[in-house]
């Protein structure tokens, strides 16, 4: 099972509702594209989303969540953190395992990041660090993605590298896109939010870039 | 693979301190240990307010002493912070710093007795010289650009007063009440060696083992310090300082021929005095040196790294107790109280405690001094850890210590930690008073054999070694690049 | 507003210097070593203060300190004018403040004596030499500035062994006072220990000692100790006569409940030439240059 269903979530924000009530059913094999205006609430869709039905997906927040002053490697580790025993997952801090280490420098070859692996985050460039919260995503077990612009600081060929990647990995996601583009490419349904509510939901084929326009 | 340099210097500190624990003399020697610390606890928790009606003047006593002794070094050192660009003012407090003030208060007992001017001086003389270096940073880190602004010609004062001064006077009063409470602590402890603060009646009933009404003193005394925000306002704080001299107790007169004596011919060396020249002062130098100052230099340095890598431990282990990250608010307030003990209690203290209840060795000194000094670095970094913002998916448990917080907390906790390097070498030599074998019970045993000019010497002797690691500290954190707000 | 601080800042700082002087002018002023017990010595002390200042006239005032040098140092700054001294802490004291004098001992005092102590868990028995089997045990003197708790204890075990104490045992420590060294030897803290006798037979015969965990192992040969000593100028700043007054009065206390809190039968007179013998073994083991 990997989808979600969401039900009456509201925002309240200085006493005054921002979302909702909104009710959203996620089925498996959903790729949703969260758009509309900045503002509109789609961030906060996503952190309600999570904390009510998806604790188990795999997240990239807009602000990404990374440990500075820890490496690349470690960042990205940690989206299995639940799965190892205590002392693997201590003994990792010190001193990584081949096999990870293997494997999180393919994950991170993907994405063209295999060069960073021991760089602390802290010295990486926005673009770098976004690639390894997104890294750390893919790391995941998960088989939900949530994820908030999660190529807002990539370039065109990059971006839409990440975004075959995410689709490949994941059956089932919940991505807050502003580039409608992007959305219509590698989604299949397509949700618009406006004034804290669901303006538009229909399957990404029927839509057309003017039909999305009418949001912003 | 290499390890980050941060993780590199734990290592190599951890590692000297296993090779320190390997020689330090660590041992229980109490036959019945767990007994008299039960008896300790079952004082703490049936404390007798009442037995001893001097308690509330010893308490006042504390306050009073504290008040003035901390007045007096912030009026100074914020005069001496402006002259601070000069070496020599720079060196001058660095050095008076580095004495303890039980070292000054047994200095001034020699030739001003029990005056209060001794423990007053004996306060506000270090403290002058840490106030001088915090303020100056303090005001060196305001912005300069405002001065730029004001109207040409207006004079290097009013700029300062006007630009310097507001921009950091919120800091300098909440250094200078932080200051406070360590007063209060420095003044509590004045008392062990017979000024009329706390610490000469903690003593008493310590040594007598009177654990109840100790247990009262203490009780009395973390209310003092924990309720600091409830009586220290700004509007009574003139009030405070004013009435604050007239509770230091009278004492006895002051003999000015006993000054004089002890500058001109006490504290010359013994052998200059008896006309034995260069050969019988070289002969002394040795014997210090070879009977005291290195025995006693090797028992501070081992005692020293061992409680260093120890309190770290404990700051790593106690934070989550105040983190929200880990614990719910009730968990918290537990683990607020637990921390506030452990920091509110001198290291002098529990040391003397520990002592009476464990028997003589180093055991006693390096778990006191790691209590209060990972108390102190486990409650900045529990409060920092809680400003911290985790992405909701974050592990939780362990995952969540080892891989969320610590790494982003490492920095500012070593930064901490090698901050009060210095501190714990200063708090570790003093505690030879109590019979550990670091320097202070030399200076102790010269001041027991009426020897002022070895108990001087030894003093000197120990304030250089403090500045030098100091120095090492200070380059350590600049070579780390970690920075921190003092503490003390 | 922050100018306005600083002034009454300053006004407040001014104002510390004054009630600093405030000089009792004549009180006669007296302190002991603390070889004991806090209360027991305020006890003791408040009671010979109060009969000092009946007999004498003047107000007489009894100040506790926290160690043996400390008692020396304010008798030598002349901030007590009398004090209840050990044999060592008389002769530093008499030889830092020329003039000074003893003035009368305890009866006792002439043939003082130090009992060490052990443990039960050791198996030491009591003896007519120091046994040698408390080598490498652990040891507590009582104060570093004592007379029957250090000094002539010392010089009894370099005499025995001939080796500083640090060379015979295995752990060296100075408990602070006598009662002090009892009740860590009783609890099994330090194996071994050495202190005032007459601490010893007071604590006994009050029935404060458990005699299955601590017992006297041995009992050192006699040799002078606690004395009152005097400043010389006394005469000059109370008045003719006063030294003498002073002796009397102290010679002629006999109160049995004073005098037994103490302990001692009664006070004899001393002079400065009693305590040579003392002196001579404080300059042997170098606490005296």
């Amino acid at each position: 099972m990997s989808g979600l269903e969401l039900s009456n979530l509201t925002a309240v924000f200085d006493g005054r509702a921002v979302l909702g009530p909104i009710s959203l059913k996620v089925a498996e094999g959903d790729r949703v594209a969260l758009v509309g205006k900045s503002g509109a609430g789609k961030s906060t869709l996503l952190k309600l989303a999570f904390q009510h039905g998806a604790r188990h997906a795999a997240l990239v927040p807009q602000d990404l969540g990374l440990v500075q002053p820890l490496p690349v490697f470690h960042n990205v580790f940690m989206g299995r953190l639940d799965e190892r025993s205590l002392w693997y997952n201590t003994a990792t801090l010190f001193r990584p395992f081949r096999r990870d280490r293997q494997e999180i420098g393919d994950l991170l070859d993907q994405v063209a990041m295999g060069d960073k692996l021991w760089q602390p985050v802290a010295a990486l460039s926005g673009g770098q660090r976004q690639r390894t919260a997104l890294a750390r995503a893919l790391y995941h077990r998960s088989r939900t993605l949530l994820a908030d612009e999660p190529v807002s600081a990539l370039d065109g060929p990059m971006a839409a590298r990440v975004m075959e990647l995410l689709r490949a990995r994941f059956p089932t996601s919940l991505i807050a896109l502003h580039d409608i583009d992007l959305a219509l490419a590698y989604c299949n349904r397509i949700v618009g939010i406006q004034d804290g509510h669901i303006a538009l939901d229909r399957r990404a084929d029927e839509l057309s870039e003017s039909d999305l326009l009418a949001l912003y | 693979m290499t390890l980050a340099p941060t993780l590199r210097t734990s290592l190599i500190f951890l590692a000297i301190a296993l090779a320190g624990l390997m020689v330090a003399d660590i041992s229980i020697t109490a036959v019945n240990p767990w007994r008299d610390l039960g008896r300790f606890f079952l004082g703490m928790v049936t404390p007798d307010f009442f037995s001893y009606q001097g308690l509330a003047t010893a308490l006042l006593r504390t306050v009073a002493f504290a008040f003035v002794g901390v007045s007096l070094g912030a009026t100074f050192g914020f005069l001496l912070a402006l002259a601070f660009r000069w070496r020599a003012v720079r060196m001058g407090c660095a050095f008076v710093r580095a004495i303890h003030e039980l070292f000054w208060a047994l200095i001034f007992l020699q030739f001003f007795g029990f005056h209060p001017l001794t423990g007053v001086l004996a306060i506000a003389i270090p403290y002058t010289g840490i106030f001088a270096k915090v303020y100056s940073e303090m005001l060196d880190e305001t912005d300069p650009e405002p001065g730029r602004t004001l109207p040409p010609a207006i004079g290097a004062w009013l700029t300062f007063l006007y630009t310097r001064v507001p921009q950091c006077w919120q800091q300098l009063c909440s250094y200078t009440a932080y200051r406070l409470e360590c007063g209060l602590r420095s003044s509590a402890i004045l008392g062990f060696v017979g000024l009329p603060t706390l610490g000469f009646y903690l003593e008493a009933s310590f040594s007598q083992g009177l654990y109840s009404e100790a247990g009262a003193m203490l009780i009395l005394f973390y209310v003092l310090i924990a309720t600091i925000p409830l009586w220290l306002r700004r509007p009574l704080l003139p009030a405070y300082i004013v009435a604050a001299p007239f509770f230091l107790g009278d004492g006895f007169p002051i003999v000015w021929g006993n000054v004089t004596r002890f500058f001109t011919s006490d504290i010359v060396p013994a052998p200059l005095r008896h006309g034995e020249g260069m050969d019988g002062l070289l002969v002394w130098l040795a014997d210090v040196a070879v009977s005291d100052a290195l025995p006693g230099l090797w028992h501070t340095l081992v005692l020293t790294q061992v409680a260093l890598v120890l309190s770290g431990i404990i700051a790593l282990v106690c934070f989550p107790l105040i983190s929200k990250h880990f614990t719910g608010p009730v968990r918290r307030t537990g683990g607020h109280v637990m921390l506030v003990i452990l920091r509110s209690t001198p290291e002098y203290v529990l040391a003397y405690i520990l002592l009476q209840l464990w028997g003589p060795s180093m055991l006693p000194a390096i778990v006191a001094l790691a209590l209060h000094n990972g108390g102190i670095i486990a409650h900045l970094v529990g409060r920092q850890s809680s400003t911290l913002q985790l992405r909701p998916d974050a592990p939780r448990g362990f995952g969540r210590y080892s891989y969320e917080l610590v790494p982003r907390l490492y920095r500012s906790f070593l930064a901490l930690l090698f901050y009060r390097w210095e501190i714990i070498m200063r708090e570790t030599a003093i505690l030879g008073i109590l019979g550990i074998y670091t320097l202070g019970f030399y200076v102790d045993s010269a001041i027991q054999n009426i020897q002022f000019d070895r108990a001087l010497l030894l003093i000197v002797f120990t304030a250089l070694l403090n500045l030098v690691i100091d120095k090492l500290s200070r380059t350590i954190r600049a070579r780390l690049a970690l920075q921190t707000l003092p503490t003390c | 507003m922050l100018i306005r601080h600083l002034r009454r800042f300053a006004c407040a700082l001014a104002m510390t210097a004054l009630p600093l002087s405030a000089a009792q002018a004549d009180t006669f002023v007296f302190t002991a070593i603390p070889d004991e017990d806090e209360t027991k010595l305020i006890e003791r002390f408040q009671g010979v203060a109060d009969y000092l200042a009946e007999e004498l006239d003047v107000e007489v005032r009894y100040v506790p300190v926290k160690s043996y040098a400390a008692a020396v140092t304010a008798f030598r700054n002349n901030q007590v004018q009398l004090a209840w001294f050990g044999g060592l802490s008389g002769v530093q004291a008499r030889r830092l403040v020329s003039g000074s004098e003893a003035l009368a001992q305890g009866a006792e005092d002439e043939s003082f004596q130090t009992y060490f102590i052990a443990h039960s868990s050791t198996g030491l028995e009591a003896s007519d030499e120091l046994p040698a089997a408390i080598r490498d045990r652990t040891f507590t003197f009582g104060s570093k500035g004592s007379t029957s708790g250090r000094l002539m204890p010392e010089f009894f075990l370099r005499e025995s062994f001939g080796e500083a104490p640090e060379d015979i045992f295995a752990r060296v420590g100075y408990s602070g006072n006598h009662t002090r060294t009892l009740r860590l030897v009783e609890a099994g803290t330090y194996e071994v220990g050495a202190l005032n006798f007459a601490v010893w037979e007071k604590e006994l015969a009050d029935g404060n000692i458990d005699t299955n965990a601590v017992k006297v192992i041995w009992r050192t040969p006699g040799y002078p100790d606690y004395q009152w000593t005097v400043r010389g100028d006394v005469d000059e700043r109370f008045g003719e006569g006063f030294k003498d007054r002073v002796r009397t009065a102290l010679l002629e206390l006999d109160d049995p409940e004073l005098l037994a809190s103490f302990p001692r039968e009664a006070f004899i007179p001393a002079d400065n030439d009693d305590y040579e013998p003392i002196r001579k073994v404080a300059e042997e083991i170098g606490i005296l240059q």
